[in-house]
């Protein structure tokens, strides 16, 4: 059995360590898409986080039952399997969100960081520790999709999770909504900037030169 | 990996098994919640219908009961304007108007759709004496990228708009998307659809408040208030709702 | 003692080791716009030709005054023709708080009275685009130990001039802030930048505010008076094509716009001097005049019943929104542009072709300049590479 300390690499190393957004530049498809707010961006990780720690989970049960020839197969068909349950689960417990996210809870099942995990990881990791690692990676990509949602609900809309924290001039206030902020693609300019902090802060990430 | 793990027998055997229990766990799942889904689905769109009944505040989140006590769902023959039975149990007047036996196909009007339903549902908002307040009608045509689609409120004179509420588009955020802006959506509140029996009220540019046949058209989306525009000549003229606005059915 | 001689003694201060090293950049700034550096380039894309960085981005920028100064008697003109007709009012900024102060009268003023009119409202966006712009450049430039790039001269003064005279400053600060950080510095400055940094600030704002960048409410300066742009009275269908005052009053600038892009004839004059000059391309900008009249008259015989931009004839393409100012001045930016011959032509026939699909066929922008340069700078390379690629292939088969 790990030790501790282990175990607590494995579980908060991906947020800032070897994140999977910044540093392995996995699962972007969804932190575009999604973080307008900060509403969508929790539920997403939430739901992200879920499917990882999970799919890690069952995978890594039946790991030496898996015959090698098939095993890309069932990994999808598990992880497949958990997002639609996790889909259903938000389209009963939070219908609003769950039309906001429309067709990305679905795309889960492409998301790089959910197959890479099961399959760098899970495949040859003891169940727990492959919990814990399908929660750290799911922690590493919330950790990058609440700063974005954070920054582009926040500017985009003066607002955090629906409160009004800068008025806006429609309103009365004095804020000026940014319009960029509200669109998709503004997601690249943010994350690569998050990646320049990221890797000011831990230089030893940034690519040799060729 | 050993060669016990390759035999066809147990990759068959193995394959089965996952699929055999991933596929309980996702009916399972499907089916325990399907009731729950479709409540939320239902209460979404009585919850739309509320705000353009003004009654949303007042529901103060108890929408099944409010939607309930006060908003009366009816169906409408277009040509003729008058009540007709429900079509069927769960009739849908967006999925009627893809059959060609249910629908009649748009003609001389750049709406932005191809067909609608003949029979369309109305929502008949009472008072608490039980006299009609307001007539809720569903109206949906093309803005800038995709059709979006609405509710809007009349007055029980037939004349008079009260609410335009969009509950689905996908306009440019911050220009045609402020067809949601609590703000613009209060400017409808009293215009008139009617001059001379023709349909006269019109979106448009400078139109002043006080101008009781126009609306402010949204600054910097030129093609989205068109949009609205064409909607609104359409769902109210003689191929919309119009012959049921004359006739006003709701009043007998 | 002489200018020169005082540099020359205050330097020793600026390199490695003396007191104020970290200010080298600044220094080196100051000193190089009164003589020639003392050392050549010896690495970096730029270097095409003896002409030094300095000297060819001063000449751009000279190259703008006709523009430049055009744009701002047509502010004031435009103001006055607004409130004259009653559809507007004195805005009430202190912009034109400032005008009256300074004794001026709106209504009565001449040539240079309206120039001044527009100078209050367009000297502070250049002034505020190259103070916030000028802060980057210099915080980048001491922290990274390189010099101060020139090429922020005309970015600033290029940015400035696409702007319209009723925006608030801190949005122009904020699209300056974009264009030299995300655009330029990022990439590690002037040379290595891929797109033109003064069209990313403008397209920053322009899809972060686009109620005080687009529409028909922000080029005129004064209160309560929407002027559309001939754009967008094209694509509405008022403009009268067979109208030869319009057009005449189109291409000398009197219509509403950014401060830069109004006058054709202004542009052109500044656009031949820097290709006289051979510091802009002829091939781009006569690649771009061939792709906008190219496709612009394909349309024409094309024809369509519910949009009346496609009967749009070609010479009206060029003197209305921000075609002639992008040609001129944005697509022949030399580093984000193409670097070889055929590759020019291609890259401003491009440039050209995108401008009328984006004018014509987008219902969303009335103005396709802006987005079909920086798409075609993203293409740039490409171009070249397929050029390369060919030269190659000839010569193999030449040689055997």
């Amino acid at each position: 059995m790990a030790d501790t300390k282990e175990m607590k690499k494995v579980l908060f190393g991906p947020i800032l360590d070897s994140n999977p957004i910044a540093l392995q530049i996995l699962g972007i498809c969804s932190a575009l898409a999604i973080t307008t707010k900060l509403e969508t961006a929790l539920v997403m990780s939430l739901a992200l986080t879920s499917v990882v720690a999970f799919s890690n989970l069952f995978i890594s049960l039946i790991r030496n039952q898996i015959p090698s020839s098939v095993r890309i197969i069932i990994q999808m068909t598990i992880i497949a399997s958990l997002v639609i349950v996790v889909d259903q689960i938000l389209k009963a417990y939070s219908y609003e969100v769950s039309k906001q996210l429309s067709v990305f809870v679905g795309l889960i099942i492409t998301n790089c960081i959910v197959m890479g995990r099961a399959e760098a990881y899970a495949m040859k990791s003891p169940p727990l520790m492959s919990f814990l690692d399908g929660i750290g990676n799911g922690l590493g990509y919330s950790f990058v999709l609440i700063i974005v949602g954070i920054i582009k609900e926040l500017f985009g809309f003066g607002t955090i999770l629906g409160f009004e924290i800068l008025p806006l001039i429609q309103n009365g206030g004095w804020y000026q909504a940014n319009g960029l902020l509200i669109l998709p693609f503004s997601s690249f300019f943010l994350i690569g900037g998050l990646v320049w902090v990221i890797r000011t802060i831990r230089p030893e990430q940034v690519e040799p030169k060729e | 990996m050993s060669a016990k793990k390759e035999s066809l027998g147990k990759t068959v055997g193995v394959v089965l098994a996952v699929c055999l229990v991933c596929s309980i766990i996702v009916s399972g799942a499907a089916v325990g919640l399907r009731d729950i889904q479709q409540t939320n689905a239902k209460k979404d769109k009585m919850s739309n219908i509320l705000q353009a009944a003004g009654l949303l505040e007042q529901a103060n989140g108890d929408i099944l009961a409010t939607y309930n006590e006060f908003v009366e769902q009816r169906f409408v023959d277009l040509s003729t304007g008058e009540f007709v039975e429900a079509p069927s149990d769960d009739y849908d007047m967006y999925k009627a108007a893809k059959e060609p036996d249910s629908s009649i196909k748009v003609e001389n009007s750049n709406v932005g759709f191809q067909r609608r339903a003949e029979v369309a549902s109305v929502y008949l908002v009472r008072d608490d004496a039980g006299d009609v307040s307001r007539v809720i009608l569903p109206v949906h045509g093309s803005g800038l990228w995709d059709l979006m689609y609405g509710f809007l409120a009349v007055d029980s004179d037939g004349k008079t708009v009260r609410e335009l509420i969009y509950y689905q588009q996908k306009e440019t955020p911050g220009l045609g998307g402020e067809v949601q802006n609590p703000q613009w959506q209060a400017k409808w509140d009293g215009k008139k659809l009617y001059k001379d029996g023709d349909v006269a009220l019109e979106v448009k540019k400078a139109a002043g408040e006080d101008n009781p046949y126009a609306v402010d058209a949204l600054s910097g989306a030129t093609l989205t208030s068109n949009g609205v525009n064409n909607t609104i000549q359409y769902w109210v003229g003689e191929n919309g709702f119009g012959p049921f606005l004359k006739k006003q059915a709701w009043r007998s | 003692m002489g200018l020169k001689a005082y540099l020359e003694k205050i330097e020793p201060n600026f390199e490695p080791g003396g007191k104020y090293e970290k200010w080298y950049a600044l220094y080196e700034a100051a000193a190089t716009i009164f003589y020639t550096p003392g050392h050549v380039n010896k690495a970096g894309t730029h270097v095409r030709d003896s002409i030094d960085l300095k000297r060819i981005m001063i000449m751009v920028w000279m190259a703008t005054f006709p523009a430049m100064f055009f744009g701002m008697y047509n502010i004031g003109f435009q103001a006055q023709e607004a409130i004259a007709a009653g559809a507007g009012t004195l805005p009430d900024t202190w912009q034109a708080g400032l005008f009256s102060a300074l004794g001026g009268d709106l209504t009565n003023s001449g040539t240079l009275g309206l120039m001044f009119y527009g100078a209050c409202f367009w000297l502070p966006i250049y002034a505020v685009t190259f103070a916030v712009g000028g802060f980057w450049e210099v915080l980048f430039a001491s922290v990274r130990k390189h010099e101060v790039n020139e090429g922020f001269f005309v970015t600033s003064v290029l940015f400035a001039l696409t702007l319209p005279a009723t925006i608030p400053l801190w949005q122009v600060a904020l699209g300056i802030t974009f264009g030299v950080v995300i655009a330029k510095e990022i990439f590690g400055g002037t040379g290595r930048n891929f797109l033109n940094p003064a069209l990313s600030g403008r397209a920053f704002l322009y899809f972060a505010y686009p109620a005080q960048i687009s529409g028909d409410r922000v080029w005129v300066a004064a209160d309560g008076y929407s002027g559309a742009t001939s754009l967008s009275e094209g694509a509405s269908g008022s403009l009268n094509y067979a109208d030869t005052n319009a057009w005449m009053d189109a291409f000398m600038g009197f219509i509403p716009g950014s401060a830069g892009e109004v006058s054709a004839l202004a542009i052109m004059l500044g656009g031949l001097f820097i290709i006289y000059m051979r510091i802009a391309s002829w091939r781009i900008v006569a690649g771009v005049a061939l792709g906008v009249a190219f496709f612009a008259t394909l349309l024409n015989l094309i024809g369509s019943d519910t949009n009346p931009m496609f009967a749009m004839p070609a010479h009206w393409h060029f003197v209305v929104g921000g075609l002639a100012f992008g040609m001129f001045f944005m697509a022949t930016d030399p580093v984000s542009a193409s670097f070889t011959n055929q590759g020019k032509w291609a890259y401003g026939f491009f440039i050209g072709f995108m401008t009328v699909l984006i004018r014509v066929l987008n219902p969303a922008f009335p103005e396709g300049v802006m987005l079909a340069i920086l798409f075609a700078n993203l293409w740039a390379p490409l171009f070249d590479y397929f050029v390369a690629q060919s030269n190659i292939k000839r010569r193999i088969a030449r040689v055997g």
